[in-house]
C-alpha cells in the first residue's frame, strides 16, 4: 500500500479555498494527517518548491481504446495522465466502435477491469449514434451505466434539432451535454487558424466565426430548452476565441446553464508555432518573420490541432477568461496520433496534439510569467472540473483526511525536458519536444494508489 | 583530374561563379542546402542567383546550351501535381547542366497512392537521387520531404505557399527590362489568396525594393490587407486593393494570375465573365499603366479571361521571357544548390 510523507510543502486546496506552507501524511493510501505549518514550522516554505494539490481531473482525454491502440490504450494513457498529475479522466467516445451504447461501456469497463489502473476513468457517452449526428443515442441506458455526459466530440452536435432534443433529455438525467463547437460549413479542408500566419502559409483558414456561429447557435437552442428542462446543461469545450468565449460571458451574466473550459495549448501557444516560433503567447509580438522568432522549421504537424492554435489576441482572451472565471476548467483535449497519421504533409496530418503530460508545465508557464495566480490555475484543474461535472460524480479535488489520498506532488524548482522518451503517452505527437518545462511531477497518488512516481523521487 | 579555376569578380568586387566548372570547385557564397521557400533569402542571396543566372543566361546562347557543371548528378523531378512548363523547364535546366534527369510524375496524393510521401522521397534517395525538384498540392509539403532527403530539395510549387523558382524568374526578367526594380510600382492581378506565385513574390519583390501592389476581388485578397499591415512595420512594404484601376495607374510592371474554374463552383466568384470583366486585363486597362509597362504572367494562361489575348501577344508583353529566363534561373539555382549540398553524405552547414 501506498505511504507517503511530505513536509514542509506548499500546499493548495481550492475546495477549502486555502493555500499555505504544510505537511501531509498518506499510511496505507489514506490520507491520515494534513497540517498547515505556521509561525517557524513554516518559515522559506514557499510556492515556488514542492507543491502538493489534489489530483487533477482531465474533462477531455482520448484514450483512443477501443479500436486505436497503437495511437494509445487505457494503460499508456492512464500511466501518461498520472505522469502529467491527473487522477481522474473523463474518456472520450470517438473510439471504435464509438461508446454510444450500453455494450460499448460495458466493453469498456471490462478493459478498465483487466488494465486495473489506478487513474479512475470516467466514460462520456456519444450524443447520436456512431456520432453521426442523425439519431440520439441510448442516452437513458448510458446514464444509468455511469456515463458523466455525452458528446460528439471531434464533431459538433451536427444539427440544431438534434442538440435540442439531447439538451432536453439529457437534462433530465441530470448529465451535460458537452459541444466541440465548429461550423463545419467554414471549415472543409481548413489548415490553420485564419490570419496573418495562415496568410504567409498559404494554409487554408480556419476562422474564428467558424467558433463564434456554433457557440451562438448552441446556446440559442440551450435557451430554448431549459424553459422547459431546467436541468438542461451545455458545456462547450475547447473554446479558442475571444468572440466564443465572449459570447459564454454573456450567457452566464444571463444565468444561462453553460460551463466551458480551455485547453493549456490555447492558453500558452499561438498559430505561430505553425511558422516555427517556440514562445509563449504573451511574448509574441506579431510577426514572427520579423523579429527573428522562428527557431524551427514551419509546417509541424505536432502543431496541427483542432481548434487550430489561435492569434497571440486569442490566446490573451482565454487567459483573461479564465482569469475572471467565464472558463470553468482546464481539459487537456490529450489527443494521441500515431506517428503515421502525423509523419505526413501538413495538409493531410490528423488533426491533435498529445497533451496531458505537459499541461501542467504549460499552465506553470503562465503562472511563473506572472500572468495567472497559482490558486486559479490549480482551481481550474480541479474543482472547476469537479463543479462542472455535478452531483453524479464522486467527489474528488479536495484534501479529505480519512478518505482514500487523490493528490499531485509537483516541484515547482525542477525543469525536464519533453522527450518522446519522456512522454509515456503513446502519441508523441508534442510541438513541446525538445523544450524544457518547469514542474516536475513527482508523485501521483489515484483514489490510494501510487499512479506514478518519478523515476528519482 | 581536376581542374581548379578561380571565379572571376565583376567592378563591383562581387563574385561571379564560373559555370563551365563544378560548383563545389569553386567557393560562390551560397550557405542555403535547400530551396523550400524565398522567405530566407538576403538582398546578396538574391544577388548572387541573378548573376549566376546571367552566366546561365550566357550558357543559353550559346551554339550548344550544354556545360557539364552537373554532371554525374542525379536530379529527380518529383511533381504530384499536373505541370508542363515547370516540369519541362527544371527538366531543360539540369539537361543543360549535364545532369542525369529521372522524372517522377505522381498523379495522386501520397495517401490516395497508399504510399507515403516520406517513403517516396526515401525511394528516390536510394535510387540515386542527389537533388529532388518537387511540387506538391499540399503547402509546407517540400519541408517534410527536406527532413529525410540526403541531398538538395527544390520547391517546385507547393499548395498556396511557395513557388521560388517562378518568383525569381519573375525577379530576373523585371531587371532585365527595368535595371532595377527598386521604386518600380509592380501590380499582380487576380487571385492572390490560392495563389504561391503572389506569396513568394511578396517575399523577393519587397527585398528588391519595388512599389508592390496587390489587386483582385473582396474573395480573392482575403488576409493579405493584414499581411500587408504586418510587412510594413517590417519594412516590407506592399499595397492590397480591390480597385483594379487604382492598383495599375502609371505601374511599371503588370503580371496577371490565373483565375482557376473551381472559384467559381467554391462560392467565390460569380463567374469567369464577371471576372474578365471586371478585373481582367485588357488593352483598356493597361492604358492605365505606364506606356513601356511590362506585361507578365505565371502561365499557364486564360487568354480573355484574367488576360486579353492582344494583350498577352502584345509589345509590351514579355511573358516567353519569362518561360526562357525560367530555365536560366533554375540552371543557377540547381548550380548553387549542387555546390553546397547537392552531393549526398555532405555535412549541413
Amino acid at each position: 500500500m501506498t505511504d507517503l510523507e511530505i513536509s514542509r510543502a506548499w500546499l493548495v486546496d481550492p475546495l477549502a479555498g486555502r493555500e499555505g506552507p504544510g505537511e501531509i501524511v498518506v499510511r496505507d493510501g489514506i490520507l491520515e494527517a494534513l497540517e498547515w505549518l505556521t509561525g517557524d514550522d513554516a518559515t522559506g516554505v514557499t510556492a515556488d518548491g514542492v507543491v502538493v494539490a489534489p489530483g487533477f481531473i482531465d474533462l477531455h482525454t482520448h484514450l483512443r481504446e477501443p479500436g486505436n491502440e497503437d495511437a494509445e490504450t487505457i494503460v499508456s494513457g492512464t500511466a501518461a495522465a498520472a505522469h502529467g498529475g491527473f487522477t481522474v479522466v473523463c474518456a472520450m467516445p470517438n473510439t471504435e466502435p464509438t461508446l454510444d451504447d450500453p455494450s460499448v461501456l460495458a466493453m469498456l469497463r471490462g478493459a478498465l477491469i483487466v488494465a486495473d489502473v489506478a487513474v479512475r476513468v470516467l466514460p462520456i457517452g456519444a450524443v447520436t449514434v456512431g456520432r453521426a449526428g442523425e439519431r440520439l443515442a441510448a442516452l437513458g441506458e448510458l446514464a444509468d451505466a455511469g456515463v458523466v455526459g455525452f458528446s460528439d466530440d471531434g464533431s459538433p452536435v451536427r444539427s440544431a434539432t438534434i442538440l435540442r432534443a439531447a439538451l432536453a433529455y439529457a437534462g433530465a438525467l441530470g448529465l451535460p451535454i458537452i459541444d466541440h463547437p465548429e461550423d463545419g460549413s467554414l471549415t472543409s479542408d481548413a489548415e490553420a487558424n485564419e490570419g496573418f500566419v495562415a496568410t504567409v502559409l498559404g494554409l487554408r483558414g480556419w476562422p474564428v466565426a467558424a467558433e463564434a456561429s456554433a457557440v451562438g447557435r448552441d446556446l440559442a437552442v440551450l435557451a430554448d430548452v431549459v424553459r422547459d428542462v431546467p436541468g438542461a446543461r451545455l458545456h462547450l469545450t475547447h473554446l479558442s476565441t475571444a468572440e466564443g468565449l465572449d459570447l459564454v460571458r454573456r450567457a452566464k451574466a444571463a444565468g444561462l446553464p453553460v460551463t466551458c473550459d480551455i485547453t493549456p495549448h490555447h492558453l500558452v501557444l499561438t498559430d505561430e508555432w505553425v511558422a516555427g516560433a517556440r514562445r509563449w503567447a504573451w511574448d509574441a509580438s506579431g510577426d514572427p518573420w520579423a523579429d527573428g522568432a522562428l527557431v524551427a522549421g514551419p509546417f509541424d504537424t505536432a502543431t496541427r490541432v483542432n481548434p487550430p492554435l489561435r492569434s497571440p489576441d486569442d490566446a490573451a482572451a482565454c487567459l483573461a477568461a479564465l482569469l475572471d472565471g467565464t472558463v470553468d476548467a482546464i481539459a487537456t483535449d490529450h489527443a494521441p496520433h500515431t506517428e503515421v497519421d502525423k509523419a505526413v504533409e501538413f495538409g493531410l496530418a490528423a488533426n491533435g496534439i498529445s497533451g496531458i503530460e505537459t499541461a501542467l508545465g504549460l499552465v506553470l508557464a503562465a503562472v511563473d510569467a506572472g500572468k495567472l495566480p497559482l490558486s486559479r490555475a490549480i482551481e481550474a484543474l480541479t474543482s472547476g472540473p469537479v463543479a462542472m461535472l455535478g452531483p453524479r460524480v464522486p467527489r474528488y479535488a479536495g484534501f479529505e483526511v480519512g478518505a482514500p489520498a487523490d493528490l499531485v506532488v509537483f516541484d515547482r524548482s525542477e525543469r525536464w525536458t519533453v522527450t518522446p522518451e519522456s512522454l509515456l503517452s503513446k502519441g508523441k505527437n508534442s510541438p513541446l519536444l525538445g523544450m524544457a518545462l518547469n514542474g516536475r511531477v513527482l508523485f501521483t497518488i489515484a483514489g490510494g494508489r501510487l499512479a506514478y512516481k518519478a523515476p528519482d523521487a | 583530374m581536376s581542374v581548379t579555376v578561380d571565379p572571376g569578380t565583376d567592378a563591383t568586387g562581387a563574385i561571379v561563379p564560373s559555370v563551365d566548372v563544378a560548383p563545389e570547385s569553386q567557393p560562390v557564397g551560397w550557405h542555403h542546402r535547400h530551396l523550400l521557400d524565398v522567405d530566407g533569402l538576403s538582398a546578396s542571396d538574391l544577388d548572387l542567383v541573378m548573376r549566376t543566372a546571367d552566366a546561365m543566361h550566357e550558357v543559353l546562347g550559346r551554339p550548344i546550351a550544354k556545360v557539364p557543371a552537373l554532371r554525374g548528378r542525379q536530379v529527380t523531378i518529383l511533381f504530384y501535381e499536373a505541370s508542363t512548363r515547370t516540369r519541362v523547364s527544371f527538366e531543360v535546366a539540369a539537361k543543360n547542366l549535364s545532369a542525369d534527369v529521372v522524372n517522377i510524375a505522381a498523379a495522386s496524393s501520397s495517401v490516395a497512392k497508399g504510399e507515403s510521401l516520406v517513403d517516396t522521397v526515401k525511394t528516390v534517395e536510394a535510387l540515386g537521387a542527389h537533388m529532388l525538384v518537387m511540387r506538391h498540392s499540399v503547402s509546407g509539403a517540400p519541408y517534410l520531404a527536406a527532413e529525410v532527403f540526403g541531398g538538395s530539395v527544390l520547391n517546385g510549387g507547393d499548395g498556396w505557399h511557395a513557388h521560388p523558382t517562378q518568383a525569381l524568374l519573375d525577379l530576373y526578367t523585371m531587371r532585365e527590362r527595368l535595371g532595377s526594380v527598386a521604386g518600380r510600382k509592380v501590380v499582380i492581378l487576380g487571385d492572390l489568396l490560392h495563389s504561391r506565385v503572389v506569396r513568394s513574390n511578396i517575399w523577393t519583390l519587397t527585398a528588391a525594393g519595388a512599389d508592390l501592389w496587390l489587386c483582385g476581388p473582396p474573395t480573392l485578397v482575403r488576409g493579405f490587407e493584414a499581411w500587408a499591415g504586418r510587412g510594413a512595420a517590417a519594412g516590407r512594404r506592399f499595397q492590397v486593393t480591390t480597385n483594379v484601376d487604382e492598383a495599375l495607374r502609371d505601374a511599371d510592371v503588370v503580371m496577371a494570375l490565373r483565375i482557376q474554374r473551381e472559384r467559381m463552383a467554391s462560392g467565390l466568384l460569380p463567374s469567369m465573365r464577371e471576372y474578365a470583366a471586371r478585373y481582367g486585363l485588357t488593352r483598356d486597362r493597361l492604358a492605365l499603366a505606364r506606356p513601356d509597362a511590362l506585361v507578365m504572367h505565371p502561365g499557364p494562361m486564360n487568354e480573355g479571361v484574367e488576360i486579353a489575348p492582344d494583350v498577352a501577344a502584345g509589345v509590351q508583353s514579355v511573358i516567353t521571357d519569362q518561360v526562357t529566363n525560367g530555365v536560366a534561373v533554375r540552371m543557377a539555382l540547381l548550380y548553387l544548390l549542387a555546390g553546397t549540398h547537392g552531393t549526398r553524405g555532405s555535412s549541413a552547414t
